[in-house]
């Protein structure tokens, strides 16, 4: 047991060192887009709202949106990961031979390094959120929210995880893999309400989309980080059968792979 | 010019035969830019079914520049995209001495060796769209015969500012989130440039002008009495043109082959 818990350790400290070697490159590839994609929508709704608070559209002030936005950033770079970018190649590559052979499998290595990557993830939001806290940008900031919200969004990016995970091994069949992850990306960019509010779509649609998981990616997280949802058992409920589905095929989709695999990198 | 439209066929011929050995992928290529497409119209869509203009521009103004920016990013995918992927890697591996031994211009071997034959359908797709929205807005005979003009002038502004980004990799040990940088930038020149605050309007016009990719052109498709965007574009083309082939050769001296 001893032994398993310092391999998970270890796992995750030399992710945390891989993750962190190249800062410039991790700050432009996993907290850049972040801030320019907030960069755009706070200009986009100041043209909107014409600096005008009294302004209401899908029930947003300016001062609202602006908060909706803002708490939005902080969910994208708390729940979206990029730790199963690599998996498709190590699969294509016939690099996943060194893992069948280690005494930690691939899916326990890969997990690992999701963990190392929420940590780091968590201090960037945590100090994110300390530096924009002071501003009226994330508006009023209470704990107990913040704790809340927090827990949520980590189950929310186990969701992410498993997802990209399965887009990854689908390598086994797929010479090019990402764009898979594109597609659900692009997809769950708009369905979540990452770009625009789920109040700004048409009725019908927001009725259908929530029984799908986009909703609970994005819009509630962050509308428990605004206070406006507390703990919130349906979002669990819906995104964990979701996340149990996801995990099946991820099972049966690795097992029927891994028999074909070749190892001569396909 | 005529040696460097043969090798050109020759890279569209390996990519066909390419991409076509992999047909799933080609099809999800081939997708990723229809379901871009989409959820790019329908916000603008969705957010003018509770606005009725944006800044000085109304609905079908704003769609004709979203589809006008949606051509220009289709031409990208065709033309350059993958190269600026492939690019780091050549860095890291040392792959770009090969291409240094090639009797034609690095520039050229480099961002212009693997076009995407898939977003070749889409093309006719985003055309289609930008023909539509010119329609509704009437746009004069001028305007038509521009437009072709227009949308090359505004791709070629697009890709030398592209490759000033991504020659900062000949001085980084990991270049891929320049990537993603370069894509950062992109995102910027898909909104219409009144819509940013008066000093980063500033900056992304003049200094680093990727506003103009888009807004200059439509500005004065729209309006003819805004000549000055076009002048922009031309000068921005001239003078970043000049600034791109300068630093490329200085990432070239840079440039240490494998262990860089």
């Amino acid at each position: 047991m001893t032994w398993n818990i310092q391999k998970w350790l270890q796992t995750i400290l030399i992710s945390w060192s891989n993750f962190t070697t190249y800062r410039l490159n991790f700050f432009l590839q996993v907290i850049g887009p972040g801030l320019v994609f907030f960069f755009i929508k706070y200009n986009l709704w100041s043209a909107i709202y014409g600096g005008n608070n009294t302004i209401v559209l899908g029930g947003y002030t300016f001062r609202s949106m602006i908060q909706y936005h803002g708490w939005s950033m902080i969910v994208l770079l708390l729940c979206q990961g990029m730790t199963a970018n690599n998996l498709s190649e190590d699969i294509r590559m016939g690099r996943i031979s060194n893992y069948l052979i280690y005494p930690m499998n691939f899916w326990e290595f890969h997990t690992a390094a999701f963990i190392a990557f929420e940590f780091l993830q968590l201090f960037i939001c945590a100090v994110t959120i300390g530096l924009i806290g002071f501003t009226s940008l994330l508006g009023p900031i209470h704990f107990e929210v913040l704790i809340n919200a927090f827990c949520y969004c980590i189950f929310v990016s186990i969701f992410w995880f498993a997802i990209q995970y399965l887009t990854g091994i689908i390598a086994f069949w797929l010479e090019e893999t990402w764009t898979l992850r594109v597609i659900f990306s692009i997809i769950s960019g708009f369905l979540s309400g990452a770009i625009i509010p789920l109040e700004l779509f048409p009725t019908k649609l927001v009725e259908v989309l929530s029984y799908t998981p986009f909703p609970y990616l994005t819009y509630y997280p962050v509308k428990m980080f605004m206070g406006e949802v507390g703990f919130f058992p349906k979002g669990y409920l819906i995104l964990g059968v979701w996340l149990a589905v996801i995990i099946i095929i991820n099972k049966i989709v690795w097992r029927k792979g891994i028999k074909m695999y070749t190892a001569a990198g396909m | 010019m005529k040696h460097y439209l043969d090798v050109y066929k020759e890279f569209i011929s390996t990519n066909f035969s390419v991409s076509l050995s992999f047909r799933t992928s080609f099809t999800l290529l081939v997708l990723m830019d229809i379901f871009f497409y989409l959820s790019t119209l329908l916000t603008i869509e969705f957010i003018f079914q509770h606005i009725s203009s944006l800044g000085p521009w109304n609905k079908e103004q704003l769609m004709f520049f979203i589809s006008f920016m949606l051509v220009i990013d289709n031409l990208h995918m065709v033309i350059l995209s993958e190269s600026f992927w492939v690019l780091s890697h050549q860095i890291k591996t040392g792959d770009i001495d090969f291409i240094l031994l090639k009797p034609i211009h690095s520039i050229f071997a480099i961002f212009f060796r693997y076009p995407r034959p898939s977003s070749i359908l889409n093309t006719f797709l985003t055309l289609g769209v930008l023909f539509f929205y010119g329609s509704k807005l009437s746009l004069d005979v001028m305007s038509w015969i521009l437009l072709p003009f227009l949308v090359l002038m505004s791709f070629s502004l697009l890709a030398i500012l592209e490759i000033i980004i991504s020659t900062s990799m000949f001085w980084m040990q990991e270049g891929l989130g320049i990537n993603f940088l370069r894509m950062q930038m992109q995102q910027l020149s898909r909104w219409p440039d009144y819509i940013y605050s008066k000093m980063a309007r500033k900056a992304l016009l003049i200094s680093f002008p990727i506003l103009l990719v888009g807004s200059a052109p439509v500005h004065f498709l729209l309006d003819h009495s805004e000549w000055e965007y076009l002048i922009g574009v031309l000068l921005a083309n001239v003078i970043f043109f000049i600034v791109m082939v300068t630093l490329w050769k200085m990432a070239l001296i840079r440039y240490e082959s494998a262990s860089s």
